[in-house]
């Protein structure tokens, strides 16, 4: 449907569940308008001037980012809404020019955390995480996969931002606006380098959650949007709402082993040599893929915001049924990124940029370790 | 000429002027210099306004490129199909394959069948089904300077999506563990629609039937 | 999207054989395309290169090109694979060269080259700019702020109404009697003025 009539539609859509989410119902108001013109405002028209291009941060930062200060709070409290709520809704999702509708629900039961993502239009994929326990159902390629987590990883929490993390990010909040009659945060998270990304929130006032997302690269451009068309948080969600609608019949079955191999003598260690500035390692495991019995290795470094890991495994033949990763790839604005060091295939996957990914995969070398231990997080 | 008529070329360049009014207006704006050099002073006077560092705002880009294609064999498409079911791979009587067509890397071709004729790579044998195309046009073999005769397509198809392989979508799921709680949500996302692919991706062994 | 028929109406007559639609196409993305190469490669005339090289990729791709996306994508693709090519080919990390922020010697901080570099398209383009500037300027305001929210922020015909709280009709003509205003000063500069002017044709 043309693009105006598609915005009256979400918009009426989300001023249904709206009335759901509010505590108090907002005072009506002038239908809404996207909310990039409230930010025009706060913006210079005066042409002599650059626009408001990311520009390189000579000087020490002039702003506080401690935890105190109000936008890292509400980033704090926006990851808290997102990992420990119930919330039902859908959302558009848009990246290189294409948008695509999606679902998520989330539940914390007892300590356990359900979700389910699905593709609303088009790819008929779905992501089921039950407790410690991932699935991937690929109709495209009649393929599903089964990744059994360690138990303790029920419910993984995310590093807070802290202010070493904030260091290299440059967090602010700009003028608070309505976003579908919604009163909400805006947070700024600017990149102070081209390692990773940035990001635009629409934090909702009274549930924290975002209700808009844009990742935007170290210039500003937006590569990646969220938006949810409707959300209800919901107190208690039925065990059916995370079964997949997807029909499997036929479907090749890929698990992987729920116990990771015994450790042999692992006589290597793999590490970075050098990290783009402010990552660092914050959890290193060793586990197996679905569809493979190869120990994998998994490294994970962080800068606070955002991820990346690092695989590595020994280089082999690859199935004829399971093509290489190639050098490069995308999933939307994140990548991976594969190469091979001394006989071992390393993967990098991360929410950042494809330099970044192709730097720290680049950087892996093993050392010799002096006597046994495989180290677990 | 009336404003309507005359702010059109402004209203096209900026994407806000209905498709028929685009083919018509594409017609004289290929062929009319005058015009050409409007449209093309009309960028001049975007990029001036972005203030954007470094980039001259009159490169002699569009001259060159110009002069290049002009020594280049004229394109005709063999790729279109006709409502009526046409594989789109098979070339309508007639038609001319283009000849030096670049092999462009995968990362961008979804899914695609080959040009009949063309140099095939081992993995594009296989003919897609007929998941219908809606969204193009129907083309005569004509010559530049024919007379138009095509059917206005109907709203852009589903795109068929790029299949992950089995590691990636590995890698991405035992990786989605640890992103950030948005990170984790940007990453499945753009792994559960279309948008996620990578250089040497297979197109898909089977058709790609989606509801849409 | 229905907001991309303006390339693929450029586009199907360039794939029946309609090399002056190529034109406009080029003439409308050169600037972003060349703002883009320059994320990999500083030196402008550098980045021209590949955005030329990149823009006959496009053409002789264009066969191939079927709408699945829209035009411009599909064109920023090919500009970045060319980029990181030319990039690569010439032994240098993309990384280093690309985070060497504080390596500015190039560049006053109007982003002119201060060194040899073809003087002449980059006086061209101060006064190309300036009289751009000197034009708007002169604008009544309601021309002024709707060119400028086109342009500068990017909205929509729709957007830009909302904010001016006036019909869709009225942005675009408003647009469009700003852009005639303003270029009625620029073909002095094109057609005349100090320097050659490049024009296509």
């Amino acid at each position: 449907m043309p693009s105006s009539e598609r915005f009256v539609a979400l918009t009426l859509a989300w001023a249904v569940a709206g009335a759901a989410l509010a505590q108090e119902t907002p005072p009506a108001r002038a239908p809404a308008h996207k909310t990039s013109l409230d930010q025009a405002p706060a913006r210079k028209t005066s042409l002599d001037s650059a626009p408001a291009q990311k520009r390189s941060l000579e000087s020490a930062p002039a702003h506080k980012t401690s935890l105190d200060s109000a936008p890292a709070h509400w980033l704090e409290r926006m990851n808290q809404a997102l990992t420990t709520r119930n919330y039902d809704g859908t959302f558009s999702h848009w990246h290189g020019g294409h948008v695509e509708m999606l679902r998520i629900i989330h539940r914390v039961q007892d300590g356990t955390v359900s979700e389910r993502l699905a593709s609303l239009d088009g790819s008929g994929r779905e992501f089921i995480r039950a407790g410690a326990s991932l699935t991937c159902y690929l109709p495209d390629k009649r393929t599903v996969l089964v990744e059994q987590r360690p138990p303790e990883e029920s419910l993984v929490g995310f590093p807070a931002v802290n202010d070493q993390s904030a260091s290299f990010y440059d967090i602010r909040e700009g003028t608070r606006t309505r976003l579908n009659r919604r009163d909400t945060h805006v947070i700024t998270v600017s990149p102070k380098d081209e390692y990773r990304y940035g990001y635009r929130l629409w934090i909702d006032d009274s549930t924290a959650m975002p209700l808009k997302t844009q990742l935007c690269d170290t210039r500003g451009h937006v590569i990646e949007q969220i938006v949810f068309a409707s959300l209800t948080l919901p107190a208690h969600i039925p065990d059916s709402a995370f079964r997949p609608e997807v029909s499997t019949a036929g479907f090749q079955w890929l698990r992987n082993e729920s116990a990771p191999p015994a450790p042999t003598a692992a006589t290597l260690a793999w590490n970075a040599m050098r990290l783009p500035p402010g990552f660092r390692m914050t959890a290193r495991s060793a586990q197996t893929l679905p569809g493979s019995a190869d120990p994998v290795d998994h490294l994970v470094f962080t800068d606070g915001l955002a991820s990346v890991s690092v695989f590595v495994e020994p280089q082999r033949r690859e199935h004829a049924d399971q093509p290489a990763v190639p050098e490069s790839a995308a999933v939307g604005s994140s990548s991976a990124f594969s190469t091979v060091i001394d006989g071992h295939k390393i993967t990098a996957v991360g929410e950042v940029p494809p330099d970044t990914v192709r730097f720290i995969a680049s950087q892996l070398k093993a050392e010799e370790l002096p006597a046994v231990s495989s180290r677990r997080h | 000429m009336n404003e309507e008529l005359d702010s059109q070329l402004s209203a096209m360049f900026d994407d806000e002027l209905a498709p028929e009014q685009c083919e018509l207006l594409a017609r004289r704006l290929s062929r009319d210099e005058q015009l050409k050099a409007r449209w093309g002073r009309y960028a001049v006077i975007g990029a001036a306004i972005r203030s954007e560092r470094g980039v001259r705002l009159n490169p002699p880009l569009a001259g060159r490129v110009s002069a290049v294609i002009l020594d280049e064999p004229a394109l005709a498409t063999a790729h279109t199909a006709r409502r009526s079911g046409v594989r789109w791979w098979q070339p309508l009587a007639g038609a001319a394959v283009a000849v030096g067509v670049a092999l462009v890397s995968v990362l961008w071709l979804r899914a695609q069948a080959p040009l009949a004729g063309a140099p095939l790579s081992a993995h594009l044998t296989a003919p897609l089904a007929t998941a219908t195309v809606p969204g193009a046009a129907v083309v005569p073999a004509a010559a530049a300077g024919a007379p138009d005769s095509y059917v206005v397509p109907r709203a852009p198809a589903v795109r068929a999506p790029v299949v992950p392989s089995t590691e990636l979508a590995n890698y991405v799921v035992a990786h989605s563990v640890f992103s950030s709680p948005v990170g984790r949500r940007n990453l499945l996302s753009a792994f559960m629609t279309s948008e996620s692919g990578s250089a040497a991706e297979e197109p898909p062994d089977e058709p790609a039937v989606h509801a849409q | 999207m229905s907001a991309d028929a303006s390339d693929l109406s450029l586009v199907r007559r360039v794939q029946r054989g309609d090399k002056g639609a190529f034109d406009a196409l080029v003439l409308k993305y050169q600037h972003k395309l060349v703002k883009l190469v320059m994320r990999y490669v500083r030196n402008p005339a550098e980045a021209e290169d590949i955005a030329q090289e990149a823009f006959i990729k496009a053409y002789r791709a264009l066969p191939q090109f079927r709408g699945d996306s829209a035009f411009y994508t599909w064109l920023y693709r090919i500009a970045i694979n060319t980029a990181k090519n030319a990039v690569v080919s010439r032994d240098r990390s993309p990384i280093e060269y690309d985070l060497d922020r504080n390596n500015e010697e190039s560049y006053d901080m109007q982003g002119r080259l201060k060194d040899s570099e073809t003087p002449e398209g980059l006086v061209l383009t101060d006064e190309i700019r300036s009289t751009v500037n000197a034009a708007i300027d002169a604008l009544p305001e309601d021309l002024r702020t709707a060119i400028v929210l086109r342009e500068l922020e990017g909205l929509s015909y729709e957007e830009i109404a909302a904010a001016m709280a006036c019909p869709v009709g009225t942005v675009r003509s408003r647009i469009f009697r700003a852009r005639e205003a303003i270029d009625h000063r620029l073909r002095e500069v094109f057609e005349g003025g100090l320097g050659r002017a490049e024009e296509l044709g």
